[in-house]
């Protein structure tokens, strides 16, 4: 490998220009420092702009070329977005000073950045394991015991998923001695499991949030601040839904998988009285639609999949956006704290309705111009159940993320909080994402024109009859449902339960049994790693005891040993080499 | 000059050799070790001229005192010795330049001359034991290595009187070492009549008896024990440790790379992989003690309470990968470890300095003085941790190479337990530098006791040969022409010419 060759791949990459900017940016003063990130990330875009479609970055390391940044259609979608994000995330952020924060806020989503254009997959797993270290900053940030034991555990179930994405990427290139990084597959032709298609999808399910794998979902991002929060809502899970449509396009499994992740989050983000909680459950409920889209894999759900995850990043964080704002003004997200906060923050109420709308898939707003193409492409399939399932979900959405969010916050009782309304620079970055998420909805031929597969969506128009009076129905429906449930009473929120914020795990039917099972390993596991790990340190204690403590060596025995070993030794190789 | 450039060959042993005795005569304090960087870098001269020579224009053979062989002594350097040649005399110009401050402060002043001339002896030895050509002329340039070793481990004693029991049980095991050695040539003397190497493989082969694999047997035995070849490594955690700190950044980078390089010198240019029993010492003997030394050794060093002696143990551990990459037989694997041998200097080199310099402000290499360095000695501690990177093998950085090459060798082979449990035990390794990295940087300085007291950072004089190493570990990472390119082949002409001798 020439050092000049690898010199020339980190400087055409724009995820390198933005992590130098994440590192120099540590040592702008606090007043300058927004704006030189911006500075940076506007290279970075720039830089993505000058590069167009192509590969780049050609690096030979050990005989095997690496691309380093490739630019297709895929890549480009999720390059765009990204920076969208970013910049919105720094505006939101101003007032923040904290130097880890600002770093990371820059950093994450240049590692977030790197991955999506990485060509090669020795290049992804360096930005994967990046994104994994620089994101936790954010789950550190506030500073407390809880937050760090909530970091590491965050830490170590990413750098699981990074090990997987390693043992994964070696035992691919047996099976084809290539590193690209391009589709994968789970099954071999002959339709058995391929182990290094299994650990890949393992690996990329982790950081995905599959269901059972998406606990550190829950568990990390309400713990963060609330500029943090939000940008940890973004990147990781769409790295990891860039990775599954890039490997795994078409693979049956991911419909199933997907369909489970849009439904079970909604019964949890019903109870759920942490309105961050509920925007996190809605995390894993959204990226449910983009897998089962993947899993379909026909060009319309792709193109839906990829579609979607662009525009659920701009109003998902809007979302996020306004409640954290709403927060950063009381300083509480349980839904029984707030209420009628209508009064003294009316923009931001009015970008929460938007966000919500545009989650909800109202026509008119981002959602809905590619949320429909999923739906569309899973009917094309004539996959009826799953069909449902996603029209149930989508119903759910509205259920939790577009009603509960805002009418909690919002309206609902009044809290009689009094407060200001959100700053200023809040304001500007949550403006900017309302006009997206407008825009989009009104006016989507720019974003069908970044879409991976141009032949299909050529003739795809979204707003037909069918397309509205359907969605319509649904939206009217769940409306209704939430109108009554109030009305009647019997809607489950703003109870400041405890039960809420146990695994839900154990609230199932069978939670007995389940407890007993888990009890069981547990106890198994203990038993079994106090074995290990009292034979460990036994052996650890005799090794040590052989070596001789430091106030033994003037004994004689040690060379006594030394000799014995020798002996021993020459005894083994001298009956090797004569039988042999 | 084209008198001095015929006798090339010769001068990388016979600069320091006459050098050494010289030193005696110089007066004490500052003239001895100005006396020995100047030598250092004289015989480094030559050996990058030897190296640069040998790449371009191939083997070289030197006739000592013009005396043919077999009967007389034959330098013979071929890609393999020039590439340790190197490394051996670089390590020592790096190190020389650095020592001054810190075996001031280490050892008695009064046998300044003393020390640095044993110092050159030992790098003469060392360079001879890889230069030659002839297998009785590497017993003579081992002994003339080790006997100057045993010196320098007993100087650390003026710190720490436990330096004399850790020489003399080096004296002992290195004695038996060097006495199985010298029993091997004796078998396959009276089985050939002849010392050459390369004769020796001529009338080896086709012979196979119990003579040829008895002498063989002592062989590995011997060089194993003086590279430290698991379970015979016993001496070399307290040598290192209790040796002053320059011996042990010298020794450790360099002492048993060389014995790993006789070891495969025997196997290729005077064995060949033709004998059923060499093959079989590899599959039983070199891989199983390779990986067991890998694991074992690691995790005795994730317990220790000391620094020094943790990459003692470190340093065993790493003997093992080089083994374990001799012992897969192939070329790949053979280029694997030479690349290692090169590598792990590097990074045991700059390690054990960043040591040193502790020892020099904190006057102790225990955990403890590494508490909270980070705001104490910065710059130390930022050598400390690029080179302990290094080691745990992050890309960019030649422990990453070291690794890589030693996965694809295992790959080719189709060894994928192997490489597991490579891969797993650089985990370990990131278990024992990571508590340190921790330590000095997120822990706060003792606030009592000896080492609470205020500290400079360590001297320039130190501090540049220090990242002059660190940096050649990233260098080298990212150069990997001269390393990866060399030792392949290098690996190639051992594996091939051997047979054509």
């Amino acid at each position: 490998m020439g050092a000049n060759s690898l010199i020339d791949a980190l400087v055409v990459n724009p995820a390198v220009i933005m992590t130098v900017g994440a590192v120099l940016c540590i040592f702008v003063p606090s007043a300058l420092r927004r704006v030189f990130m911006l500075a940076f990330v506007a290279a970075s875009a720039f830089q993505l702009y000058k590069l167009g479609l192509g590969e780049f970055g050609a690096v030979t390391l050990f005989g095997e070329t690496l691309t380093t940044v490739r630019v297709d259609r895929l890549a480009r979608l999720f390059g765009i977005v990204f920076h969208i994000a970013a910049a919105l995330n720094i505006i939101y952020a101003w007032h923040e000073k904290d130097r880890a924060q600002s770093f990371a806020t820059i950093a994450y989503p240049a590692a977030a950045l790197g991955g999506v254009l990485a060509g090669d997959m020795i290049t992804l797993f360096v930005w994967w394991e990046l994104a994994a270290i620089t994101s936790v900053f954010f789950v550190w940030a506030p500073g407390t015991r809880s937050t760090y034991l909530a970091g590491m555990r965050y830490l170590a179930i990413q750098v699981l998923s990074g090990v997987l994405l390693l043992g994964g990427v070696v035992l691919v290139f047996r099976d084809t001695g290539s590193f690209a990084f391009g589709e994968i597959g789970l099954r071999d032709p002959s339709g058995a499991i391929k182990i290094s298609g299994l650990v890949l999808f393992l690996a990329f399910g982790i950081k995905c949030a599959f269901p059972l794998l998406h606990n550190w979902v829950q568990d990390a991002y309400p713990k963060s601040t609330l500029s943090g929060t939000i940008v940890l809502s973004i990147f990781t899970t769409k790295l990891a839904v860039y990775s599954l449509a890039r490997a795994f396009p078409g693979t049956h499994e991911l419909i199933y998988i997907g369909a489970v992740m849009t439904l079970f989050p909604i019964f949890f983000a019903l109870i759920e009285n942490d309105l961050r909680k509920v925007l996190c459950y809605s995390i894993n409920n959204q990226v449910g639609f983009m897998v089962v889209g993947i899993g379909v894999g026909t060009a319309a759900a792709m193109n839906g999949a990829v579609g979607y995850a662009f525009s659920n990043i701009i109003f998902e964080s809007l979302l996020f956006m306004s409640l954290s704002a709403a927060m950063y003004r009381t300083g509480s997200s349980k839904a029984t704290d707030l209420g009628g906060l209508y009064k003294s923050m009316p923009l931001t109420m009015t970008f929460c309705m938007i966000a919500a709308l545009s989650i909800a898939a109202f026509p008119f707003f981002a959602g809905f111009v590619t949320k429909g193409l999923i739906i569309d492409g899973v009917a094309g399939e004539h996959m009826f159940w799953i069909w449902l399932v996603m029209l149930f979900a989508s119903a759910g959405v509205l259920e939790h993320a577009g009603i509960k969010i805002p009418y909690f916050t919002f309206f609902a009782h009044d809290s009689g909080k009094r407060v200001k309304e959100a700053p200023p620079m809040m304001l500007a970055a949550m403006s900017v994402a309302a006009v997206l998420c407008i825009g989009i909805g009104v006016w989507p031929e720019p974003l069908y024109a970044l879409l991976p597969y141009q032949d299909q969506i050529a003739g795809y128009e979204p707003y037909t009859p069918w397309h509205i009076i359907e969605q319509l129905q649904l939206l009217l429906f769940a409306i209704l449902a939430f109108a009554l449930l109030i009305a009647w009473k019997w809607y489950p929120a703003e109870v400041p339960s405890v039960n809420l914020d146990t695994d839900w795990f154990y609230r199932i039917p069978g939670r007995n049994l389940l407890a007993w099972i888990a009890g069981a390993t547990r106890a198994l596991w203990n038993v079994m790693w106090s074995v290990i790990f009292r034979r460990v340190e036994v052996i650890i204690g005799r090794i040590y005891l052989v070596h001789g403590p430091e106030g033994q060596l003037a004994r004689s025995w040690p060379i006594g040993f030394m000799a014995l070993w020798t002996a021993i030794v020459l005894g083994a190789v001298l009956i090797i080499t004569f039988i042999a | 000059m084209s008198g001095l450039i015929s006798q090339l060959p010769v001068l990388p042993v016979i600069t320091p050799l006459i050098a050494a005795p010289l030193t005696l005569l110089l007066p004490k304090g500052r003239v001895p070790w100005a006396w020995a960087t100047i030598v250092s870098w004289l015989t480094f001269a030559a050996s990058a001229a030897l190296l640069h020579n040998v790449a371009t224009n191939g083997v070289v053979s030197y006739h000592l005192g013009d005396w043919a062989p077999p009967l007389g002594i034959e330098y013979r350097i071929d890609l393999a010795n020039a590439l340790v040649l190197f490394l051996v005399s670089g390590i020592a110009a790096i190190v020389f330049p650095f020592a001054y401050e810190s075996v001031r402060s280490e050892t008695d002043n009064r046998q300044s001359s003393l020390f640095y001339g044993a110092m050159q002896i030992c790098l003469a030895g060392m360079l001879g034991v890889t230069i030659t050509g002839d297998a009785f002329n590497v017993f003579v340039f081992l002994e003339i290595s080790s006997l100057s070793t045993y010196a320098l481990v007993a100087m650390g004693a003026r710190r720490d009187r436990r330096a004399l029991t850790a020489a003399f049980n080096y004296l002992v095991m290195g004695t038996i070492g060097a006495t199985f050695f010298v029993i091997g040539i004796g078998l396959l003397y009276q089985a050939t009549g002849t010392l050459n190497m390369a004769d020796l493989h001529l009338r080896l082969a086709g012979q196979d008896n119990r003579v040829i694999e008895a002498g063989f047997a002592f062989i590995v035995v011997g060089i194993g024990l003086k590279a430290a070849m698991f379970p015979m490594h016993l001496w070399l955690p307290n040598a290192y440790t209790y040796a002053p700190s320059v011996v042990t950044a010298f020794i450790a980078a360099t002492a048993t790379k060389v014995a790993v390089y006789v070891l495969v010198r025997f196997f290729y240019s005077i064995f060949s992989p033709d004998f059923a029993f060499m093959q079989a010492t590899f599959a039983y003997v070199l891989l199983p003690l390779g990986v067991i030394g890998m694991f074992v050794a690691s995790l005795v060093a994730v317990f220790q309470a000391d620094v020094k002696r943790m990459l003692a143990y470190s340093s065993v551990a790493q003997i093992g990968y080089m083994l374990l990459g001799v012992s897969l037989g192939t070329k790949a694997g053979l280029a694997a470890a030479l690349v290692h041998v090169f590598n792990h200097a590097l990074i045991k080199g700059a390690l054990f300095m960043s040591v040193a310099c502790v020892v020099l402000r904190l006057g102790s290499h225990a955990n403890e003085a590494f508490q909270g360095l980070g705001r104490r000695m910065p710059v130390t501690t930022g050598a400390f941790i690029l080179s302990g990177l290094s080691l745990v093998g992050a890309p960019a950085t030649v422990g990453f190479i070291s690794k890589w090459y030693l996965l694809k060798a295992t790959f080719e082979v189709g060894h994928w337990g192997v490489s597991f449990l490579i891969v797993a035990s650089s985990l370990i390794s990131l278990i024992y530098i990571g508590r340190i990295i921790e330590m000095m940087v997120l822990r706060e300085p003792p606030e009592s006791g000896p080492l609470s007291a205020p500290i400079k950072e360590a001297p320039m004089s130190m501090l540049i040969p220090m990242w002059v190493l660190v940096a050649a570990n990233v260098y080298f990472g990212l150069q990997t022409d001269l390393t990866g390119g060399i030792a392949s082949a290098a690996a190639d002409a051992l594996m091939t010419v051997g047979g054509a001798r």
